[in-house]
């Protein structure tokens, strides 16, 4: 849904060999892409380090340093102030990234593994299947990506993994198109009419021929993905939508309670919401860059 | 091209039937059923027994089913829970005011991302264009309702420049024959209160309109850097016409092709965004009216709601379709 | 169209800061609107929209806000009190049984429609709902009847109506079924006002239909487009999810209003409504939350005003759930909670620690009741004394959506709670639900966990309105039957001599504090802001509040 569908029309490509290592050259040479490897190589340091990096535990409440009942702005032994409830905003933060990259990661691999399975399955079968698989896709598009989302945390009851289910079945109908669109373009490339013609197996060319070769386009989209994964999970922890448990360091539902203190508070707001704007912001910059990378358009010009 | 336009109407039945199936099932799905949705707070077993029947929702699953298609095709969607007024009454007000809002977004996105993206690709490989790639990669990140709380944070509140919430302020007294505001209010011929409308929208809509701004933008560079090494525009050059007619006619227009396609993709997220930027703004659509149904279980609504919406969506993409189908040449001759 | 790069750039920063430029040279009116000594305007910030404006159909506080400035009923209570004064009756006695009620009524009263007011219309509408049927008797509709009257005509529950009738023109006596130490005071409930009979006709106030396929409908447009009462103002119009116009009534019998106009504009979020109130855009809001208080407090251009605290806040234990039928355990869970940092931390000085379950202001309440006090390692021994394995499992529930004078964000309540007893001995698990229907309902089924988070505003002032409705009989909330406690309560219902009556309450506080079904942790007083130019305005404890008497210096 949102950005990465937006942008999955736009990515089209064929895999000629040797586009790998080229890619890869390109890669480095761009400097976006440089800045969005360091954004997230930064947000995954922090994610796994998060315990040393914290000076204060992520749930640990002091309800006494609250003033006129909120809370005290950055000071020397809070660097990012303190929440409602005396917590330590910087340590939250700080495990709040180990959250959305867990939510992240685990949404899109949702919803690329069923979409892939799917999209593999309608691109290779074709005829009435492929019809019905994306009649179905259809249907779901049809939806408003963050009301489908809404509707199954509604009907699943709140809670982390079913956030992550809400947010990957969002993202299953753009995986299946993508790599049907990609698998019907290379069915017909003349490697696999080749391998077909010496007698390869059907299976066996699906997955040593035609998977390989549609994949990057998949990449692209699946980096993108995670951008958008992590702003969905934030808007349904916003929705008051988030992890069961309301003591969890999650960034969205960090940034729900704190709009109530914006007046009083409004670091409590700023904070997380970079941190969102931070993390997403790398994986775009990456996404584009592996998009230009890529993409044989850009040959030679980036 | 009507054969085409048939064609795609044809397809829309089955999409709206399954459309229909999942919304009816979901419904189902929700914990507490449909009838203690309707009794609420202080409900008994008993009463709940009695809506059940009161709503055939005793009946076996394909019967309720039926009934349901076949209301729900007279244009008949039901009584809200909480109102009691006809959903009907209430889309015609939730209605109009979501598409205000998003076609707002939607020109001023396309008022700054066109241009934006054009001047960018013109200048390709400047600091301009790297600053409009910058702008526009910030844009997608940033959470549609943490930029509306931003925008409202240091607008409404800090500067106490425009208005925090609704449609109109509660003073201004105007007929809503259309429930567009804006378009209410010229036709009342009142200035004072388009101003008022106007104001409301602002926010919201520069809000909402970013992610498509800076989406528009992006996609209009590539589609203009594309374009503008074709053959035809060499040809185009090389016949000595001016700079800016082949920027019009040939550059702009084929550059339009994808950015017309994206227009559609948009409607989606538009929606999307729409239900967190009303949120921030209390701002009385489609958005906040569906999210404050999912939380009361206000089925009738959902029902109704839901699929109206996607209707329009799927609809919006038709129609983006259709107009791609126009504008490009090779679609048309075939 | 000239697609010169550096034009763009230009074109699109001279429209941004024309942008801001214009916004801002228009935003400066802010705060000018409705002045004037006398009349004016009034934009009050609502939470929500009312369900309707039929009075005898509705029991949410948005609704009877909203019915209380265009309806009376028969008595009503002196502003800021919750003493019982007349209305539209002027006096009022029972025959010696306590059941026969003769009402005398003002004289020259119309409704709003112009038609007379008279008893013939007091007993058309005391008739209209008690032969209320289907739909209509559903508690979502009827709640306050049946809780007061108890059934209908139909006769399928016991009612404590029996019948009106005018006697004259002036005169109209209700006779009731047995004799009943609440029943006046509760006609002074917004439920029991007068409406016109012809209006009711008129508008098909009691038209709706029961589809097979699509359930209730109401078909009329009495409480939707023309609501006729006998009230200080009249209704004008009403457009779902912006606003509710109400105007002067020019003919009222009593003090006229002083406002010309009075719009009720709902604002869901409670930002939002602060934000409101700064901008200009409305001129008062009801549920301020705590943290807003010194903002507001800090702005010489608004006021804030306190309501008695006429309400309590508790966390629910159900004995259902085991151990908690063992008074131990029940006891580790008060040891266990940090009551006193909540209320003093979260509720920026406008809350109390509760000891009992009703507020200290009513009748019957006992000053010697057991206390509790925040005591981790003693809610440790005393789990250990009840021979559980520590930690002990607990399901605790939190609602969500929601706003209440006595827990103004549930969800920072929850967390500090589930804190300190995760502190001493317990292990939280914690589960939400959005307030209505799924918390509200989970609540009374007793499905919400072992402890849960929910409270009380009282309905008028009778301590049989706090711990009559939690204790007197058991329910699936508690999930116990305790028969000193229930039998202590009927007693001091059907007492009629009041300092007995107050004494059988104390003696019910203690008993039940003893028992500790749960613990009561706040009574708080809850504030309403408006303009520092917005001036008449008298709180109530049970926030009967009339905008008749408020007027713009």
């Amino acid at each position: 849904m949102s950005v990465a569908e937006a942008e999955a029309r736009e990515v089209r490509l064929d895999a000629p060999s040797g586009l790998w290592s080229e890619a890869w050259r390109r890669l480095r040479r761009n400097p976006g892409a440089i800045v969005g490897f360091v954004l997230v190589a930064a947000f995954v340091t922090v994610a796994i380090f998060a315990p040393l990096i914290a000076t204060h535990g992520p749930r640990e409440q002091n309800l006494s340093l609250l003033q006129g009942s909120c809370c005290p702005g950055p000071s020397g032994s809070h660097f990012f102030g303190v929440d409602a409830l005396g917590r330590d905003l910087f340590s939250r933060v700080v495990y709040g990234a180990r959250f959305s990259l867990l939510i992240g990661v685990v949404s899109v691999a949702v919803g690329l593994s069923v979409g892939l399975l799917i999209g593999a399955v309608a691109g290779y079968l074709g005829g009435w299947i492929d019809s019905i698989l994306m009649r179905l896709m259809d249907i779901m598009l049809s939806i408003p990506g963050l009301l489908l989302a809404i509707g199954i945390v509604a009907a699943l009851g709140p809670g982390l993994t079913q956030i992550m289910i809400a947010v990957g079945a969002t993202q299953v109908p753009i995986f299946a198109r993508l790599l049907r669109g990609s698998i019907l373009a290379t069915r017909e490339a003349d490697y696999v009419l080749a391998a077909r013609a010496v007698g390869v197996k059907r299976r066996s060319i699906l997955v040593s021929h035609i998977l390989p070769n549609s994949l990057s386009p998949v990449i692209v989209q699946g980096t993108l993905a995670l951008a958008t994964a992590i702003i969905d999970v934030a808007g349904l922890g916003f929705l008051g939508l988030g992890p069961q448990d309301p003591s969890t360091p999650e960034w969205g539902t960090m940034l729900t309670d704190t709009t109530r203190y914006l007046q009083t508070a409004p670091f409590l707001a700023l904070i997380p919401g970079a941190a969102i704007v931070v993390s997403v912001l790398g994986f775009n910059l990456i996404g584009d860059g592996l998009r230009e990378a890529l993409d044989p358009r850009f040959r030679g010009r980036a | 091209m009507l054969k085409f336009v048939v064609r795609r109407l044809l397809l829309l039945v089955p999409i709206l039937l399954g459309l229909s199936i999942l919304v009816f099932v979901w419904i189902r799905a929700l914990p507490g059923g449909p009838a203690q949705a309707l009794l609420g707070e202080r409900a008994t077993r008993e009463s709940v027994e009695q809506i059940e029947r009161q709503y055939g929702l005793n009946k076996p699953i394909h019967v309720q089913y039926w009934s349901y298609l076949s209301t729900t095709a007279r244009g008949d969607l039901g009584t809200s829970i909480t109102t009691r007024r006809p959903v009907t009454d209430e889309l015609k007000q939730r209605f109009p005011a979501t598409i205000e809002l998003t076609l707002a977004a939607m020109l001023f996105s396309l008022a700054f991302g066109i241009p934006l993206g054009f001047a960018a690709a013109k200048r390709y490989g400047t600091s301009l264009d790297h600053a409009s790639l910058v702008f526009s990669l910030l844009g997608v990140s940033i959470p549609v309702f943490f930029l509306a709380i931003l925008l409202k944070y240091v607008f409404a509140v800090k500067l106490g420049l425009l208005p925090t919430v609704g449609r109109i302020s509660a003073l201004l007294d105007i007929e809503h024959p259309t429930n567009f505001y804006l378009l209410d209010a010229l036709l009342a011929g009142d200035l004072n209160a388009f101003w008022d409308v106007f104001k409301h929208l602002l926010l919201p809509a520069v809000a909402l309109g970013s992610i498509p701004l800076a989406i528009i933008a992006r996609i209009t560079r590539a589609a203009v850097l594309d374009v503008q090494n074709e053959d035809y525009v060499r040809t185009a050059r090389a016949k000595g016409l001016s700079p800016r007619v082949v920027d019009e006619r040939h550059i702009f227009r084929n550059a339009l092709l994808p950015i017309v396609t994206i227009i559609g993709l948009q409607a989606g997220l538009l929606l999307s965004g729409a239900v967190l930027t009303e949120t921030v703004f209390a701002f009385p659509g489609m958005g906040t009216w569906l999210v404050d149904a999912i939380r009361a279980r206000n089925f009738p609504v959902l029902q109704g709601g839901i699929l109206f919406v996607s209707l329009v969506f799927v609809l919006v993409n038709l129609l983006v379709d259709v107009l791609y189908a126009v504008i490009n040449p090779r679609i048309r001759v075939s | 169209m000239d697609l010169k790069p550096r034009k763009f750039v230009l074109l699109i920063a001279a429209s941004a800061l024309a942008f801001v430029l214009v916004a801002g040279g228009c935003g400066g009116d802010k705060k000018k609107s409705s002045s004037g000594g006398n009349g004016g305007e009034l934009v009050f910030g609502t939470t929500a929209d009312p369900v309707v404006l039929d009075p005898a159909l509705v029991s949410d506080g948005e609704s009877l806000r909203a019915a209380d400035q265009m309806f009376e009923g028969l008595v009503t209570l002196k502003p800021g009190t919750t003493e019982v004064v007349a209305g539209l009756a002027k006096s009022w006695e029972a025959d010696a049984a306590g059941t026969a009620w003769t009402f005398q009524l003002q004289d020259g009263v119309t409704f709003h429609d112009g038609t007379p007011f008279n008893a013939d219309a007091v007993c058309f509408n005391f008739d209209r709902w008690y032969n209320f049927k289907g739909p209509f008797q559903a508690e979502s509709a009827t709640y306050y009847w049946q809780a007061v009257f108890g059934g209908f005509s139909d006769g399928k529950e016991e009612s404590l109506y029996k019948s009106c009738e005018a006697t004259d023109d002036s005169t109209a006596v209700i006779t009731i079924t047995k004799a009943s130490s609440s029943f006046l005071g509760a006609l002074a409930l917004t439920n029991f006002t007068i409406a016109s009979p012809d209006a009711l006709a008129k508008y098909d106030a009691d038209e709706g239909s029961v589809d097979e396929e699509t359930g209730f409908k109401p078909t009329g447009t009495y409480g939707t487009e023309h609501p006729t009462g006998t009230g200080p103002f009249k209704f004008e119009s009403w457009t779902r999810g912006d606003r509710l116009v109400m105007v002067k009534n020019d003919d009222y019998w009593g003090d006229k209003a002083k406002l010309d106009r009075l719009i009720f504009r709902p604002i869901s979020d409670n930002a939002a409504r602060l934000q409101a109130l700064q901008n200009g855009e409305i001129q008062g809001y009801d549920l301020v939350e705590p943290q807003d208080v010194a903002t507001i407090e800090g702005d010489s251009d608004l006021q804030i005003l306190d309501r008695p605290a006429f309400n309590v806040g508790y966390v629910t234990i159900n004995q259902k759930v085991k151990p908690f039928d063992q008074i131990e355990v029940r006891q580790a869970v008060a040891a266990g909670l940090d009551r006193e940092a909540v209320v003093s931390q979260f509720y920026a000085g406008r809350g109390e620690v509760a000891k009992e379950f009703m507020p200290p202001s009513l009748e019957g309440y006992s000053d010697n009741v057991e206390e509790y006090t925040y005591d981790p390692a003693k809610a440790k021994s005393l789990l250990q004394k009840a021979g559980v394995t520590i930690p002990l499992k607990v399901d605790f529930w939190y609602p969500t959506d929601i706003s209440r004078p006595y827990m103004p964000d549930p969800k920072r309540n929850f967390e500090a709670f589930a804190a300190s007893l995760n502190k001493s001995g317990f292990k939280v698990v914690p589960h939400s639900a959005p307030w209505s229907p799924d918390y509200v309902g989970r609540v009374d089924e007793g499905t919400a966990g072992a402890l849960n988070l929910i409270g009380w505003t009282g309905d008028y002032g009778d301590p049989d309105n706090f711990i009559g409705v939690f204790f007197q009989r058991p329910s699936s909330q508690w999930g116990f039957t305790n028969d000193e406690i229930s039998n202590t309560l009927d007693k001091a219902e059907s007492e009629t001599d009041a300092a007995k009556r107050t004494e059988l309450y104390m003696e019910a506080n203690q008993e039940i504090m003893r028992f500790l079904p749960g613990v009561p942790y706040v009574h708080t007083k809850p504030a309403i802001a408006f303009n520092s130019n917005v001036e008449g305005y008298k709180t109530s404890p049970v926030s009967l509040e009339p905008f008749s008497l408020v007027s713009i210096g």
